[in-house]
Parts: structure tokens; sequence; C-alpha cells
């Protein structure tokens, strides 16, 4: 109990000590509530995007066959497929139809997607939200698509795709392998690329192994490969913005060491008379812990608060401009909080601790001075 | 009751907890409610063999990070960071740096 | 009381600037009288006070305070006895600005831990007895001389010590306060408390509450005089 009494006392004492030097704390609370803001903003968007991005591609294909030559992708031929059945394992192989369609009057780049089976059949097509939106588009409406030989032909949007679903589908075109052959001059009896699906996920290797023997022009792409590519994408430290921000946050290292190490002669002199009237050192030492622990502490809620509701309530509308770049089309979605306590601790430990203790370890010399130097003064 | 300073700080503190608390309730909250929708999306990804997510269409590369080979970048452009910033977050996928240069 | 028995203190020892403050100095002081170290600055007053007050430990010998050895204590136990036993009024007031009077009193009991009603209550107490609690809340920068100098005195007060000390107090107040203060000096030893004061000033040593005056010079004892 004494313990809590005298902690409290001390806080009150920190507490009265910031406020006096109201002007320069609250610069630095500033200063550093928007780091931390921008720091939590940052972990909680990429790590909703790779929480959700692992859920979702959990279910792309196991194996991806591509063909390359020269070092780049290059359509796979049909034949490929019988070789690729042969293969111990493989349990199912099928020739994949996509690509690219870049619309000149939108200036926008669209993923044209033939489906297994496509329901609408030829002459219709499902297209994204994103399409929707770019090309003012709606059901019913007949777009027209340049062939690789110049002509146009016409489709007509048979449906367009959830909004919910953007992440995945925004600019996508479903239509039939006939439309897509017109209009992409992709000849019969080639594909873009193959997928597989093997019996036993442990064999992966083996089968990959194997494919890569028998068709050394092919390329075999895993399904956590796949994975791995976006977690390395969205692994916050390779972001863009925390290279802009580190920019920010080494500014604020600097101020913040200069204001914890450049103890003033007006707080010295405090240290010493504290010192002359009764305290320890260590008393010191907890009133300076808690000078670091009141700004650093709040500034870490505030941060974490505000970020929260500028991720998840107001659709980080401060980080989108800065993410869509040169793109027309950009998927609207809504980020999902996969909030765990590994974020929350993360971020605690980023900030809070290192500008704690940077408080405390200048103080440490002040806090040791001799309690008689205030007889001195 | 809240006569000093530090009482202030403390129900501050206590209020921050709550919130903090009121945070990870609402994102359980959120991630149950938006559970029905990813499955239907990944229903999607299943269905037509989808290998990435839309969010940068810039360019090839962006679009399609994990099917790009080493050479798609500079197809684009002759620097690789022309699409900034996408261009700049999006790398070379990583099984082409595991298995050396493009195979 | 204290007892002290060849004490030495030198600053700096070994260096180019090597500087002997006390030589082999013993003396005793009882307790519920008014002591006052006379002597020049420089003389030596201020680190017998030091070492006294448990601020500085002597380079040699021992010095005993209620028959405790002190100069072996660990520095928490030396800090816990100087909070306890002594309360110090310094020559500059030495307040804390920005803080108010009340808080600047209790200050010496926050490392205590006591609850801070008890403590509040003995502030105002203590403020009563010296007729500023009218000023309680006021911040230290709005206070006069006069004011400033009662709230030291609070402020060593508040652990309710054995024994004040206080050195050159009258520095800088005027003759009248001055007075003053060596009037409170005077109600505090009709309290019991023992006063130890360090002072050139001959409103404090002629004053008629002092029972002993001590001479210093150059580090040593050079006289002593009980007046009681």
């Amino acid at each position: 109990m004494g313990w809590i009494n005298k902690q409290r006392n001390i806080l009150d004492f920190a507490l009265n000590s910031l406020l006096r030097r109201k002007g320069k704390n609250s610069a630095l609370f500033v200063v550093y509530t928007g780091i931390i803001f921008l720091v939590s903003s940052i972990i909680f968007s990429s790590e909703s995007i790779k929480r959700e991005s692992q859920i979702l591609l959990e279910n792309s294909p196991e194996v991806v066959v591509q063909r390359t030559i020269a070092g780049r992708h290059d359509l796979i031929p049909e034949q490929y497929i019988g070789q690729l059945k042969s293969i111990r394992g493989v349990q199912e192989v099928k020739g994949r139809l996509w690509g690219y369609y870049f619309e000149p009057g939108v200036q926008a780049n669209y993923t044209f997607v033939v489906p297994d089976e496509f329901l609408y059949g030829p002459g219709y097509i499902v297209i994204g939200n994103g399409v929707s939106k770019t090309f003012l588009a709606g059901k019913g409406d007949i777009l027209p698509f340049k062939t690789l030989d110049g002509s146009y032909t016409s489709l007509e949007v048979a449906d367009i795709l959830s909004p919910d679903s953007e992440i995945v589908s925004s600019d996508l075109i479903l239509l039939s392998e006939y439309d897509f052959r017109k209009v992409t001059g992709m000849q019969k009896g080639f594909y873009t690329d193959m997928i597989l699906k093997v019996r036993n996920t442990r064999e992966l290797q083996a089968i990959t192994d194997k494919i890569r023997r028998i068709l050394p022009d092919t390329r075999p792409i895993t399904r956590n490969e796949i994975m791995r590519t976006y977690e390395a994408i969205f692994d916050w430290r390779s972001g863009i913005l925390l290279a802009v921000i580190s920019g920010a946050a080494f500014a604020f290292i600097i101020f913040a060491w200069d204001k914890a190490t450049g103890l003033s002669s007006e707080e010295k002199k405090e240290i010493g008379i504290l010192k002359g009237i009764g305290w320890e050192t260590s008393d010191v030492l907890f009133m300076k812990t808690w000078e670091g622990l009141i700004i650093s502490l709040s500034a870490f809620f505030l941060g974490v608060f505000f970020a929260y509701i500028h991720i998840y309530f107001a659709s980080a509308f401060l980080f989108m401009p800065v993410l869509k770049g040169w793109s027309v089309l950009y998927p609207e979605f809504r980020l999902v909080p996969f909030l765990d306590m590994f974020q929350i601790t993360t971020i605690f430990f980023l900030t809070v601790a290192p500008y704690t203790v940077a408080t405390i370890i200048p103080s440490w010399r002040a806090a040791t001075i001799d309690p008689d130097s205030v007889m001195r003064l | 009751m809240l006569s000093r300073k530090s009482d202030f700080f403390i129900a501050f503190l206590v209020i921050c907890l709550m919130l903090l608390l009121l945070m990870t309730v609402h994102a359980a909250f959120s991630v149950r409610h938006a559970m029905p929708n990813i499955q239907a999306k990944a229903r999607m990804v299943r269905g037509l063999h989808l290998t990435d997510l839309s969010l940068f269409t810039d360019a090839r590369y962006t679009r399609h990070p994990s099917m790009a080979d080493l050479h798609t970048a500079f197809q684009d452009h002759p620097m690789s960071f022309e699409h900034f910033p996408s261009g700049a977050i999006v790398f070379p996928p990583s099984h082409i740096h595991s298995y050396g240069l493009d195979q | 009381m204290i007892q002290l028995s060849a004490v030495t203190k030198v600053y700096n020892a070994g260096k180019q600037n090597e500087f002997t403050a006390l030589r082999n100095i013993s003396m005793s002081i009882d307790p519920g009288r008014v002591t006052v170290l006379k002597g020049p600055s420089g003389s030596g007053k201020t680190t017998l006070l030091s070492i006294i007050g448990c601020m500085i430990r002597p380079t040699a010998g021992r010095v005993l305070v209620n028959g405790k050895e002190i100069t072996s204590l660990p520095e928490r136990f030396l800090t816990g006895t100087r909070r306890m036993t002594f309360g110090f009024v310094f020559q500059q007031f030495n307040l804390i600005k920005g803080l108010s009077v009340i808080e600047n009193v209790m200050l010496p009991a926050f490392p205590c831990g006591d609850p801070y009603g008890t403590m509040k209550k003995r502030t105002l107490q203590i403020l009563d007895i010296l007729k500023i609690e009218d000023k309680a809340k006021s911040k230290i920068e709005w206070l006069s001389g006069g004011e400033a100098q009662r709230v030291s005195i609070a402020r060593a007060l508040m652990n309710d010590p054995e024994v004040i000390i206080a050195d050159e107090p009258t520095a800088h107040l005027d003759t009248k306060l001055s007075e003053e203060f060596m009037d409170i000096l005077g109600e505090m030893k009709s309290r019991g408390k023992t006063v130890l004061i360090a002072s050139h000033d001959p409103i404090v040593y002629d004053c008629k509450i002092i029972d002993r005056v001590v001479e210093m010079r150059d580090g040593t004892i050079t006289g002593s005089e009980n007046r009681a």
C-alpha cells in the first residue's frame, strides 16, 4: 500500500512537472501520437490485407505451370497436358486462359479470365465492379473490345460481380473461350498456363522437380510460393509507407533524444532539490520513468485508436490515394480488422519502450548527483 | 473524488484500456461478420483458379505479382520503378529468388 | 543526539585541486537546543551541516545520530535517516517553481508512501502553525520573500524531523524578516526541536534563543560558547 501511495505521489509530481513545460511537451506528444498513428495504420492495414489474402489464396491452384522462353512467360501448348498428367501423383491438369486487356478509352488495365464453364456462352461477359465503374457499364450494356486484327467485337454485360468481392475481382472480365481467343488472338491448342491438382501435398516437391525435368521450358509455381509472395509484399517492413515514415520517425528520435538528454539546468536543479529534501535516487528515476510513461502511454493509446478508426471506419482515406499510384482502376474494399494482441504488442514495443528508456537513461546521471549539491546552489 | 492529477491520469489509462478491450471485441465481431463474404470470395478464387489479388492494376507484374517473371517489370518500362508506388511495393516473386534466376 | 568524532572531509582527494574542508572535528549536539555554527565563508560550516544531515559521508571519522553509526550506511538508509530525522532550510529557499505552496511542502513526504489525505492534513496543520495557510494554493512564484521563507520552513517540518538544519537562512532576508525567522525557530525550539544553523549574521548568532555558538575557521573548531 505504501509503495502504491508513493508511486501515486511521484506520478502526481511527474504530471505537474510535465504541465509546467507545457509547450515543449505537448509538441512532443502531438508528433509522437502522429508517428504511432502512422505506424499502427500501416501495421493494421497490411496485416488485414495479409490475413485476408492468406485465407483467399489458400484456395488458389496448388501448382501453376508456366512456360518460359528466353526468361519470359510464353503460351503453353495443349500437348503438355498429357505429359503433366503422366507424372505420378498428379490428379488433374487444366489449361488456364487469362490475359490482360488495355482499354485506351479509360486508360485502364483489365484482366480477362475464362472460367471452366461460362454459363452465359459466347457474346456475353461478366465484369468486376471496377470494370463496371470505369466503363460506366451496367447489366445489359454492350461493350466493344478491340480484337487482334484491329476490328471490334461487341459483348454484352450479362452480370456484374458483387462489389464485396472487389479485392479479387475488381478488374476481371469473365468471358467465353471463343470470345477470348477471338479478342486476344490466342490460337487454339495453346493456353496461358496450366494448373495441377495433386493427390498428396507432401509429394509437391517431387512433382515440381519432375515437371522441371521432363518439361525444361516450364516453371512450376506452387501455392506456397504464391502465398509467400504476398506475405513478402505486405510484410509491413517492406512497405514504402514505412520508408516514408522512417524519415519522420528519425526526426522524432532526434527531437526526443535532444529533449531527454539535454536536461535543462532548471530540471537538474529540481532533481538536486528533491535529492536534498530526502528523495532517493530510485525515487527520482521513478519520477522520470513516469514522465516518459505518461507521454508514451497516452500517445500509444491515442495513436492506436486513431489508426483503428482511420483504417477500419474511415477506409484508410489517408493511405489509399498514395497506394493508388498510376492505376486508374483501384479496388474499393473494406479492410477486415484481423486484430490480435501480437500487433498491439508490436506497436507497443516499437514505440513506448524505446521512448521510456530514452528518457530514463540520461536522467540517471542527474539522479545520482550528491544530495549536498543543493547546499551549494 | 478526482482531486489529484494522478487520479485523472489513472482514470484516463483505465478508460484507454477499456477502449482497447472494446476495440478487440469490435475487431472480433467484424471478422466474424465479414467471414461469409470472405468465404464467398474464397469460392470465387477457387472457381476461377485465381492466383492474385486485384490490388494494383497499373502493370502486369503488379497485377499478378506471383505470376510475374523477372523481366516483366522491364518489359513495361526500362526502369522497374515506373509504376510508383505499387512498383516499389511489389517485388518479383520470392520463388524466383529461391531458385536463383528464372529457370 | 548527534556525536562527531575526528571527522575529516577531503574533496577531490588525490587530485590537483585536493581540498580539505574539515579537519579532525569532534563535537556533540544536544537535543532540544539551538546551535549556531559561526564563521566566515569557506570555514567548513556547510560541509559540516551536510555531514551531520547525512547528505555526504566524511572521508574519515565517525558520525552517530541517536547513537546509530551512519557513516557506513548504504545510500538508501542514509537517505531514509535524513528524510525522517532532518529538515532542511536552504539559503536560496530552493522551492520548486510552478508548483503550489501545498505541493512544495508535501514533497519530502512523497517517498514515504503515506496516504494522500494524511499528508494533506499534516501539510495544512504546518501551514497553519506558520500562518500561511491562506496561501496554500498559491504558486511559489507569486510569494513574497517572507512567505517563501515560511514555505521553506514548512517543507523542512513536513516529516516532523527531530532536527532542523538551516544553512545561511537569513542571507537573503532583510532585518525584519530575519528577526521573524528567528522567532519561528524559537517557536520550533519550544516545540522540542533541535536546531542547527550555519550563519555569520549577527542577527542569528546574537539572538536570544541561541543556546550555543560554535566558531569555525579553516575547517576546524576554534571556539565554543554555551549561553544557556
